[in-house]
C-alpha cells in the first residue's frame, strides 16, 4: 500500500484543481452534516420525548359563558355529568388549561416562606378524576377525593389557594431533594401553605418548550368563574373522534348562555407546540440528505473525469504489468487521499461552525461524535462514489496504450 | 456575437447531457434551498410599518421582582407589558403626538340575525389606535378620545368577522351583543395583515389582528383580562379586579407616537421622572429601564426572527456553496473535454477574451437554467411547508404559514443567486481554459 501512495500522491499534486474542488466540497459537507446531524438529534429528543400524558385519547372542549345569566357551576357540573356518562368516556375533568399547549399558568412555589423566589412552576387545575384524564398513574400518596376539589375562584377571592396538591416526580425531587416529598408543606406567591398528598409519574405540563416541562403540580380546583372552561375528555381507544362529534353537537345547544369555542385532540395541541420544531427537523434531514447525494455525485463525476482522461495512462501501466486491481486500487487510494485533507479540513470548519452556533445562537456545543460518525461516513461514501469509475478504469485494455487517441 | 455563444452553449450541452444536466440540478438545489429559507427570513423579517420607524415606540419600564428578571434568559429587558396604573399615569401625557393603550381579550358576539354566537378576539384599545397604526377602513371609521372614558358602548369589527356577521355589507350604525352588552358599529376595518403583528407579540408572531376592537375603558368596566398574558410577581392583595388595576401585574400594552427626536427626549424624561418618583415611594426595585423602543428594534428585543431561522440561512448558504464548488468541478471536467474544440477557435483567431465570453455565457445558460429550476422547486418546497402548516392549525390562519408564501423575494433572490452562481462557478473555468495554450490540443490530434 504505502509503495502506492507516493506515485498516487505526485501525480495528484501535479493536477490539483479537481482534487481541490472536492476535497473542498468534502470539507463543506462534513461540516453541514456533522452539525445538522447535531441538531436533528436534538430536535428529535425534544419532540419525541415521553409526555406522560395518554395524548392519543384525549380531547378538549372550550366553553365560554357570555351572558349574565350563565351559572358556570351549574354548566361545569351538568356538562361532566353528560361527558362522564357517554359510553367510552374512561374519565372526564374540568381545568383551566390545556396540557403540552404550550400556554397556561404557573404559580412561584417555596419550600420555605421567607425562600428565595427565583421561578415559576407550572400548575393545572383538576378534579378527582383529572389523573384518570389525563392517564397518569400516582406513585405514592393519594388522588384527590371529590369534596376537596375547591369551589372556582371568583372575582373577589383571586389570590385564594388550596389546602391539597399533587406533584409531578421531578417536581418533587426539585422541591425536596432527597426527600420523600408526602406529607411535606409548600408555600404559594402569597405564603399561602398547601400540602402534598401524592406524587405523580413523570408528566409533562402544559408548557413542552419549557426548560423544565416535567415540573407540574396540580390543585384540586374548578376553574375560574370569570375565565373560559376546558374540559379533557379521556376516551378508550379508537372512540375519540366519534365521541368528539357527538359532544360537540349536545353541548353546542345544551345552554343558550355560553358557546363551545372549539372541540379538539389533545394532539392538535401537541403538534402546533412542536410545529416549529418538527418542520426545522423535516428541513435538516432534507438538506442532509442534498448535501451527500450533491457530494457523492460530485465525486464520482471527478473520478469518472479523471478516468477518462487518463485512458492512456492506464492502458500504459496496464501494458507494462498492472493488474485490473492495483488500477482500482490506484483511484481508490487517489479518492482517499483527496477525501482525507477534506475531512481534515472539514473537522477544522465543522468545528468552527460548531463554536460559532453555540457562541452566537446558545446552542449546545458540537458533540464529537458527530463529527467521528461524519468523517466515516464522508470515507464510505468517496470510495463507494469512486467504485464504479475506479472498475472503468480497470476495464481499459492495456491495448489502447499503443493507439494514438 | 451573443446569439452564436448561445447556440455554442446549447451546442456543448447535446455533446456532455449527463453532465450539463448535472449541473443544472446541482445549482436549482443550492438556489432552490436558498429561496426558501430567504423567503421564509425576508417574510418574518419585516418591518410592516419601517415608515415610522422613527416616530412609533413601545414604551416599557422594569417594574420586576428585583430578584429576578421576568424572562430569564433576557434580563436586560423589562416586561414587554405594563402596569394598568403605570400606563394610566403616562397616558396623560401631552407629549406624544398619539398614544395608544391596550389589550387583547375575548368576547361573545350574539344578537346578529340568526348567526350563531361565537367568541371573538376582541382588543380594548384608546381611539389613536387606528390613525397610529394607519389601520385601513372599508366602512365608517373609529371612534374619538371621548368615547374611551367614560367608555361608549361603540365597536369597530374587521372585515372578515363583517363578512361572517352581514354578508359583507355596510353595517355601520347597526348593533350587536358584545358578552350580552348592545354595542353600535361605528367602522369596518378592510384588510390589513401586518406581518408580523409587531405591535402586540403575544401568542405568536403573526397572529391575525383582533377581529373586534372597543373603547379602552370597557376593560375596567367590565373586567376583562388579557387574553394571553397577565403576568404578576409582588405578593400584595390580589381578589378582585381593582386590586390587579392597582398591583405590580403587567397585562397593559403602551405604544406613543413622538414626531421628533426633541418630544423623544422630553417624554422620555417625563417617564424618567415618574419612575423616579415612584422609586421613593418603593416601587421600581430593579435597575433604571424606562424604554421608548422603536418597531425595528422592538421586533428585534423580542426575537421575532428566531435563532434556527438565522442557522438555516446560514445552512443553506453552505448547501449552495457546495452546489457551486461541484459545478465548478464539473464545469472545468467539461470544459477540458472540450479543449481540443477551444484549442481550434483559438487557432483560426479567436482571442482569449472572446474565449472567456463565450464560455461564460455557457456557465450563464447554466446558471440561468439552475436557477428557473430552482424558483419551481423552492415554490414547490414553500407549497409543501405551507400546507403542513396550515394543515397543523386546522386551516386556520394566523400561524408560521403566513410566511411561507412564494413572492417576488424569490425571484430576486433566485435572479441574484444566479448572476453570483454564474460567476462564482464560471470565472475560475473560463480563465483557466481561455489560457490553455492552442498548440497543445492541436497537436494531439
Amino acid at each position: 500500500m504505502s509503495l502506492d501512495i507516493r506515485p498516487t500522491l505526485s501525480a495528484l499534486l501535479r493536477n490539483r484543481t479537481g482534487a481541490v474542488l472536492v476535497a473542498a466540497q468534502v470539507a463543506i459537507a462534513l461540516a453541514v452534516l456533522a452539525n445538522a446531524a447535531y441538531l436533528i438529534v436534538q430536535r428529535i429528543e425534544k419532540i419525541h420525548r415521553p409526555t406522560g400524558i395518554d395524548e392519543q385519547n384525549i380531547f378538549v372542549i372550550e366553553s365560554a359563558g357570555f351572558t349574565a345569566r350563565f351559572h358556570q357551576r351549574a354548566s361545569v357540573r351538568e356538562d361532566l355529568a353528560y361527558l362522564r356518562g357517554l359510553s367510552g368516556v374512561i374519565a372526564a375533568t374540568a381545568t383551566n388549561s390545556i396540557p403540552l399547549s404550550d400556554s397556561g399558568d404557573s404559580d412561584s412555589l417555596v419550600t420555605r416562606p421567607d425562600a428565595r423566589r427565583s421561578g415559576y412552576i407550572n400548575d393545572l387545575e383538576i378534579d378527582e378524576q383529572g389523573l384518570e384524564t389525563l392517564g397518569v398513574r400516582l406513585i405514592s400518596g393519594r388522588n384527590f377525593r371529590h369534596e376537596e376539589i375547591q369551589p372556582p375562584r371568583t372575582r373577589s377571592d383571586v389570590s385564594r389557594f388550596v389546602p391539597v396538591i399533587i406533584v409531578s416526580r421531578e417536581l418533587g425531587e426539585y422541591l425536596f431533594p432527597q426527600q420523600n416529598p408526602l406529607g411535606k408543606q409548600v408555600f404559594d406567591a402569597f405564603n399561602h401553605t398547601a400540602t402534598i398528598i401524592g406524587v405523580v409519574d413523570p408528566i409533562m405540563g402544559t408548557f413542552p418548550g419549557s426548560e423544565h416541562p416535567d415540573r407540574v403540580f396540580f390543585v384540586p380546583r374548578m376553574p375560574d368563574e370569570f375565565i373560559v372552561v376546558r374540559y379533557l375528555v379521556h376516551t378508550r381507544p379508537g372512540q375519540r373522534d366519534a365521541l368528539m362529534r357527538l359532544a360537540e353537537s349536545h353541548l353546542a345547544t345544551s345552554n343558550a348562555d355560553r358557546v363551545i369555542n372549539f372541540v379538539r385532540p389533545l394532539t392538535y395541541f401537541k403538534n402546533l407546540s412542536y410545529l416549529s420544531a418538527s418542520s426545522m427537523e423535516i428541513y435538516l434531514l432534507t438538506v442532509t440528505a442534498l448535501v451527500i447525494a450533491v457530494t457523492s455525485l460530485g465525486i464520482f463525476a471527478l473520478a469518472t473525469f479523471n478516468v477518462s482522461t487518463r485512458t492512456k495512462q492506464i492502458g500504459t501501466r496496464r501494458a507494462v504489468g498492472a493488474r485490473r486491481r492495483d488500477i482500482v486500487r490506484y483511484f481508490l487510494i487517489e479518492n482517499g487521499l483527496i477525501t482525507s485533507v477534506g475531512v481534515l479540513a472539514g473537522c477544522a470548519l465543522a468545528l468552527a461552525a460548531g463554536y460559532w452556533l453555540s457562541v452566537r445562537y446558545a446552542l449546545p456545543r458540537l458533540d464529537l461524535y458527530y463529527l467521528v460518525g461524519g468523517v466515516l461516513a464522508l470515507w464510505a461514501i468517496g470510495q463507494l462514489a469512486a467504485w464504479q469509475p475506479a472498475r472503468r478504469a480497470a476495464a481499459v485494455p492495456p491495448s489502447v496504450a499503443t493507439r494514438t487517441v | 456575437m451573443f446569439g452564436y455563444y448561445l447556440r455554442l452553449a446549447l451546442k456543448s450541452f447535446g455533446r456532455n447531457p449527463g453532465i450539463t444536466a448535472l449541473m443544472v440540478i446541482a445549482i436549482a438545489l443550492g438556489i432552490a434551498v436558498c429561496v426558501m429559507t430567504l423567503t421564509v427570513y425576508h417574510a418574518m423579517s419585516g418591518n410592516p410599518i419601517w415608515w415610522k420607524n422613527d416616530r412609533l415606540y413601545a414604551v416599557t419600564m422594569d417594574n420586576w421582582d428585583p430578584n429576578h428578571p421576568l424572562i430569564p434568559s433576557r434580563p436586560e429587558l423589562p416586561p414587554p407589558e405594563m402596569t394598568y396604573k403605570d400606563t394610566q399615569f403616562l397616558f396623560a401625557s401631552n407629549i406624544p403626538e398619539r398614544k395608544v393603550v391596550m389589550y387583547s381579550t375575548e368576547g361573545v358576539v350574539s344578537g346578529v340575525g340568526t348567526a350563531p354566537p361565537a367568541q371573538i378576539a376582541t382588543r380594548v384599545t384608546t381611539a389613536d389606535f387606528f390613525a397610529m397604526f394607519e389601520v385601513p377602513f372599508l366602512y365608517g371609521n373609529g371612534w374619538t378620545a371621548g368615547a374611551d372614558r367614560p367608555p361608549q358602548p361603540l365597536i369597530v369589527l374587521s372585515r372578515r368577522e363583517n363578512e361572517k356577521l352581514f354578508g359583507g355589507a355596510n353595517s355601520v350604525g347597526r348593533t350587536l351583543r358584545w358578552n350580552d352588552h348592545e354595542f353600535r358599529i361605528v367602522g369596518v376595518l378592510n384588510d390589513w395583515f401586518p406581518r408580523p403583528r409587531y405591535y402586540d407579540l403575544n401568542g405568536g408572531n403573526f397572529q391575525t389582528p383582533d377581529d373586534a376592537y372597543i373603547p379602552y375603558a370597557w376593560g375596567s368596566d367590565l373586567q376583562l383580562l388579557n387574553k394571553e398574558e397577565n403576568d404578576c410577581w409582588r405578593p400584595e392583595k390580589l381578589d378582585n379586579f381593582r386590586d390587579f388595576e392597582a398591583s405590580d401585574c403587567v397585562w397593559q400594552q403602551m405604544w406613543v407616537e413622538l414626531p421628533d427626536a426633541a418630544s423623544l427626549v422630553r417624554f422620555q424624561s417625563f417617564m424618567d421622572g415618574y419612575w423616579a418618583e415612584q422609586r421613593k415611594a418603593g416601587r421600581f426595585e430593579r435597575p433604571k429601564n424606562n424604554r421608548l423602543t422603536n418597531v425595528s428594534h422592538w421586533l428585534r428585543d423580542n426575537q421575532v426572527v428566531d435563532n434556527d431561522n438565522r442557522v438555516l440561512v446560514g445552512l443553506a448558504f453552505a448547501f449552495l456553496a457546495l452546489c457551486l464548488i461541484n459545478t465548478v468541478g464539473l464545469l472545468l471536467a467539461k470544459f477540458l473535454n472540450g479543449a481540443a474544440v477551444t484549442g481550434i477557435r483559438r487557432a483560426l483567431g479567436a482571442s482569449r477574451r472572446q474565449i472567456f465570453g463565450q464560455l461564460l455565457i455557457e456557465v450563464g445558460v447554466v446558471s440561468v437554467l439552475g436557477a428557473l429550476l430552482g424558483l419551481a422547486l423552492a415554490a414547490l418546497g414553500l407549497l409543501a411547508v405551507h400546507h403542513m402548516y396550515a394543515a397543523a392549525h386546522l386551516g386556520e390562519r394566523g400561524g408560521s404559514q403566513e410566511l411561507m408564501h412564494f413572492d417576488v423575494v424569490g425571484v430576486v433572490w433566485a435572479l441574484i443567486l444566479a448572476v453570483a452562481a454564474t460567476l462564482a462557478a464560471g470565472l475560475y473555468p473560463a480563465w483557466r481554459i481561455g489560457r490553455l495554450s492552442p498548440a497543445v490540443y492541436l497537436k494531439s490530434q
